[in-house]
């Protein structure tokens, strides 16, 4: 039983091809096949329904947080489940500034020129110390914290939690926060639930260690962009004039006319708020190396409710560190506005019914603004071994929104039984077919 | 696709295996998901302009859809061309 042979048996797809992140995502709860022809308990558990995400623009997550305005202490939780944050020493409750409306962000973007980099979106400093000291604002001892694995600590002497609050020239601190809104026992829930939902195929290993509470906290770190752009594509598009079958009655066949036309799109637009994974590792989709799509596809944040930076967010939770600059990011940020463009030109070429082929597009981008964040996660990881390392599979959901992706390690043999039950079935009823004909 | 020995329909089987075995990864697995940016950021776009002209005819062809279609496939690049700020910009993006 060759469970965890990784790849599957059947060709492996492109990365960039069908069914890869690089191909636009089928709409939420779409399947390639109809569950309706399937049997009973695979259609149940395609059928089972997914875990509820909240709409971000619904009316609770409106409100923005921000650290103690009453005795600037250090020591802030949220009111677990709600935007409130508590400071732990006057126990002063407050929804606070957000970062849109203290730094402009949001407004101007299509009067936005050349490239506008927040503090904390400035090149990291190759030569950056990851440690750190600061000295105890409650009793004055020294500590040194390794930013390399942590933004924030609690001094051992007084128990005084600090963190990493500055803006640093090395753009190691992120402008902007976003704080966890979803609690682990939801997040646990919404894994559960999707986990639940997949059963059947699943990996038994997978299935016998599955302990979704040991979810963890994580804040990812991203560029938050804002741009105004224009683009223009062209191409060629056909419109069918004619449609005729030709040939004797068992050799029929469909011929079209078709005009052909040359096609121009230009379009002006600006973005607010495109997320992108600032950390090299996130940021590689490829799906035949690593699940990372996964995390990409809990996006969006509601990244209007981001408050000012402050470590204090971070107790409880673990954070990964920024790597990528602007420059480096720039040519993800042109892809995905020209794939944009291409999205937003769509509808005006409704009438070339036989489709279009663009063939060439060009993108002008006027002017960009770049603030970097954290994001809240809730990832549960699960290493299925196999050659080159093996595969980590992430269910993640989204520590605002409760939106919950995963990938769940498959049986291969199991897959591989059903698809050939159903598939010798088949051959059945063709070969009864063909009987019936000769 | 119609020869009359009707031969064709014994592809039902390992289509159909093939179909299932897929859709069934996907489930699990989801590598075809991403962020849909495409329709999850808001954007705000100007009224789209352009033009269109008659440049020829095909008849009698068998192809229902115009070769390489790519109208829905947002994310496969063509070739990229200048800017019209006059930069150069290379067609190094990745797909196509
Ligand atoms: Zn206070
Ligand atoms: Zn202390």
């Amino acid at each position: 039983m060759s469970d965890t042979k990784l790849p599957p048996p059947l060709p492996v797809r492109p990365v960039d091809g069908p069914g890869s992140p690089r191909d636009v995502p089928p709409l939420p709860g779409t399947l390639p096949v109809d569950p309706a022809t399937l049997p009973g308990p695979i259609r149940d558990e395609l059928e089972a329904p997914d875990p509820l995400a909240i709409d971000t623009s619904a009316g609770e997550l409106k409100d923005g947080l921000n650290r103690c305005p009453k005795c600037g202490a250090t020591d802030i939780r949220q009111r677990a489940g709600t935007d409130i944050l508590v400071c732990m020493y006057c126990r002063n409750e407050w929804h606070g500034e957000r970062v849109e409306e203290a730094f402009g962000f949001g407004e101007g973007i299509a009067d936005l020129r050349g490239t506008v980099i927040a503090s904390g979106a400035r090149d990291i400093e190759a030569d950056a110390a990851s440690l750190m000291t600061f000295k105890c604002a409650g009793c004055g001892a020294e500590v040194t914290v390794n930013t390399e694995s942590t933004m924030t600590a609690r001094c051992h002497w007084c128990r005084h939690v600090f963190g990493v609050n500055e803006q640093i020239a090395n753009g190691a601190v992120p402008d902007a926060v976003l704080p966890f809104y979803i609690r682990k026992d939801d997040a646990v829930a919404r894994i559960r639930q999707f986990v639940d939902k997949r059963r059947m195929f699943a990996l038994k290993a997978f299935k016998d260690e599955f302990t979704p509470e040991n979810v963890v906290g994580v804040y990812l770190p991203y560029m938050i962009v804002d741009g105004s752009a224009s683009a223009s594509v062209a191409g060629k598009g056909e419109i069918k004039t004619r449609q005729y079958t030709r040939g004797t009655n068992n050799n029929k066949k469909t011929y079209y006319d078709a005009d052909v036309y040359q096609i121009e799109r230009h379009v002006e637009f600006t973005v607010d708020d495109l997320p992108l994974e600032s950390s090299t590792e996130r940021g590689n989709l490829d799906v035949n190396v690593n699940t990372n799509n996964i995390i990409n596809t809990i996006l969006p944040f509601d990244t209007k409710n981001a408050v000012k930076w402050n470590a204090s967010y971070l107790s409880g939770f673990t954070s990964e560190k920024r790597n990528s600059n602007v420059q480096q990011l720039q040519p993800r940020l042109e892809d995905q506005l020209l794939s944009i463009a291409r999205a937003q030109v769509d509808g005006s070429t409704r009438r070339y019914d036989r489709g279009v082929r663009w063939e060439q597009e060009q993108l002008d981008v006027h002017g960009t603004r770049w603030a970097s964040m954290y994001l809240p996660v809730w990832l549960y990881s699960y290493h299925q071994p196999g050659k080159n390392g093996g595969l980590l599979h992430y269910i993640a959901v989204n520590g605002r929104t409760g939106e919950t992706m995963g990938s769940v390690p498959v049986q291969q043999w199991k897959l591989l039984l059903a698809a050939l039950t159903v598939g010798t079935f088949l051959e059945g009823i063709a070969i009864m077919i063909l009987v019936g004909m000769s | 696709m119609s020869d009359d020995s009707g031969l064709w329909l014994l592809l039902a089987g390992p289509a159909g295996a093939t179909a299932l075995y897929w859709a069934l990864y996907r489930f699990y697995r989801n590598t075809d998901k991403s962020h849909a940016f495409e329709r999850e950021t808001s954007i705000d776009a100007k009224p789209v302009t352009g033009s269109d002209a008659k440049v020829g005819n095909i008849t009698g062809t068998q192809a229902t859809r115009i070769q390489g279609d790519n109208v829905g496939a947002y994310r496969a690049r063509v070739q990229r061309v200048a800017s019209e700020a006059g930069r150069d910009v290379d067609d190094g993006a990745p797909g196509g």
